[in-house]
């Protein structure tokens, strides 16, 4: 800024003192300005944090409420509301029925009547795994015969309709569940088996469709290359899910020594004792100690 | 601070969208109860309404019928039965295609004379390939307790988590009760004098005395045994008695012998023919 060095200095002094008070009166001005403003934000911002948080309470009660509704409509108790009609009872009754029917297939004989008499389902298990079900549709006549049903050829029905149906049927239906799970259970086994334990097994496992006419040749140690043992599992029972004959061959490629000797008759016991697919768990745990053993 | 005003308005929107909300159940909890009522008058006045109350209370009583035959049927009666599901689907991405459900079921009722309880749990897994049940959990209470057989037999099935297997063997293990009560009330009362029950038909053991020979008596134990496969199977015992006198004539050992020659017998004739010649070859005399 130049001053200006003539008379007019006091002039100009005075108006540069002007201008600065201009300068500080639009700066204060401008402070307030932004003063105000921060206030109004601030303001602002307190008032949409206390929205924000009225809008959660909101949003957790209308919440309360829908689970409250639809609890409620679930479990209506039937002391609580004032009237009830005849009409509510007969439903809920009717519900209950229903469910127990459903329920039926737990016990591995459900049904449902038919025009001609009922249809009866078998459902099968293998230790607490929900397998297969199979259906029987019965003519309640004099005699009574078998319309149609799902159950497999392999599995002795019309022997044990020759024995049962007309004297027990009671009997019969739980005979036929007998066969029907134990097939269920080799089946499931055989399986597992092949599905889980591949890598165990030189070759497909040998199976017929019944189930209860199993070989294969096999190994104990996930890593090793050969495989020494071969089995064959033989269920005569056709009630049972475990085998009546079970041999054990050794086929390896060494001298027949006490140890794999020892191992044979072991593996035999096993097969005999536990089913297929947890004997094969336990080898494969075996080996896998073998291998904790080994590294530490 | 435009954009401040913006969210306050919205806010304020939500705000009143949510006081609605929840003042509004409760005004259509009341409006359904009124409606409710009204087609209740509207069923006990209308004819036409009459006539569907009917075909449910109908319906009902098909359904009730479809239980009694099942019942009937299978030999089993469940009286109650409950389920409650619980979703334990997992909602990470990973997991997203795989569903699990865990179903916790109650049932209860009776098998002839054995009352049961039952509570377990079954894990539903859908994936894209297929869908696996599995029981995870089983807890049974039975009574009554008097056939010391069951328990073990129970606790079994408990550990296997196999539910069809349990009814399975309990329908088996009860007929097979019942035909044993039934035989033994056969035999009581075609031979009244020679024949005791000391436990009661319902029981396993069967006495047979001589009247004109008193001091010879056979027990016979007739156990219904469930093995570790579920299978049910009668295990008969022949227990001798006689007096010391007897034993000393016995130059054969035919009283030594004789559990053993019973289960032969038992072999060849079948259980109620070797009952029937056993307590014929004790008595002949008195029936001769």
């Amino acid at each position: 800024m130049e001053w200006a060095n003539d008379g007019k200095t006091r002039g100009g002094v005075l108006a540069h003192l002007e201008r600065l008070e201009i300068q500080v009166n639009r700066s204060r001005k401008n402070l307030e300005d932004l003063q105000r403003a921060q206030a109004v934000e601030s303001a602002l911002g307190t008032k949409i944090h206390k929205l924000r948080c009225l809008r959660d309470e909101l949003r957790a009660e209308a919440k309360q409420r829908q689970a409250r509704v639809k609890a409620s409509t679930v479990n209506v108790e039937p002391d609580q509301t004032p009237e009830i009609s005849e009409q509510e009872v007969a439903k809920r009754r009717k519900e209950n029925v229903k469910a127990i029917l459903q329920a039926y297939r737990f016990t591995g004989l459900s049904g449902k009547l038919t025009s001609r008499g009922v249809c009866v389902c078998i459902s099968t298990a293998f230790e607490g795994n929900l397998l297969d079900s199979y259906f029987i549709d019965l003519v309640i006549q004099k005699p009574l015969r078998i319309h149609h049903h799902s159950i497999p050829v392999f599995i002795p029905l019309e022997e044990l309709s020759a024995k049962y149906l007309q004297t027990n049927i009671q009997h019969f239906l739980f005979c036929l569940c007998e066969y029907l799970n134990a097939y269920a259970g080799r089946k499931y086994q055989a399986d597992r088996l092949q599905s889980d334990f591949a890598a165990f097994l030189a070759g497909p496992l040998r199976r017929n469709s019944l189930c209860n006419l199993l070989s294969f040749t096999y190994k104990v140690e996930p890593r090793g290359q050969s495989f020494p043992f071969c089995a064959r599992l033989l269920y005569k029972d056709l009630t049972t899910a475990l085998p009546t004959d079970v041999t054990v061959t050794y086929q390896g490629t060494d001298a027949l020594s006490s140890s794999w000797e020892e191992q044979r008759a072991s593996h035999e016991n096993l097969f005999f004792s536990k089913p297929l697919h947890q004997v094969f768990t336990s080898f494969a745990r075996k080996g896998e100690k073998l291998d904790m053993s080994l590294v530490s | 601070m435009d954009a401040q005003l913006a969210e306050v308005r919205a806010l304020e929107a939500e705000i009143a969208a949510l006081r609605r909300a929840c003042e509004e159940p409760r005004a259509a909890g009341e409006d359904s109860w009124r409606a409710q009522k009204s087609l209740r008058e509207m069923y006990q006045s209308d004819s036409e309404g009459w006539a569907s109350s009917k075909d449910l209370r109908s319906h009902l009583g098909h359904l009730e019928s479809e239980l009694r035959f099942l019942s009937t049927l299978t030999g089993i009666s469940i009286r109650n039965y409950s389920m409650k599901t619980e979703d334990l689907t997992n909602t990470e991405k990973k997991e997203k295609s795989i569903m699990k459900v865990l179903q916790r079921h109650r049932l209860s009722g009776n098998c002839r004379m054995i009352t049961f309880q039952l509570e377990f749990q079954i894990l539903e897994i859908q994936n894209k390939e297929s869908l696996s049940s599995v029981i995870t959990d089983l807890n049974i209470i039975m009574e009554p307790t008097e056939y010391s057989e069951l328990s073990e037999f129970v606790s079994r099935a408990e550990e296997r988590r196999d539910l069809l297997m349990f009814f399975r063997s309990l329908h088996f293990f009860v007929e097979w009760c019942e035909y044993r009560k039934r035989t033994f009330e056969h035999f009581k009362e075609k031979y009244p004098a020679a024949v005791h029950l000391p436990e009661g038909a319902a029981s396993s053991c069967m006495a047979v005395r001589s009247t004109c020979q008193p001091g010879f008596e056979l027990v016979i134990v007739w156990r219904v045994q469930i093995d570790e496969e579920g299978k049910v199977l009668p295990k008969l015992d022949l227990l001798p008695k006689a007096p010391q006198q007897a034993l000393k004539l016995d130059r054969n050992r035919v009283l030594e012998t004789a559990p053993l020659s019973f289960r032969a017998l038992l072999g060849t004739l079948g259980i109620e023919a070797a009952l029937e010649s056993l307590i014929k070859s004790l008595c002949t005399a008195d029936y001769d």
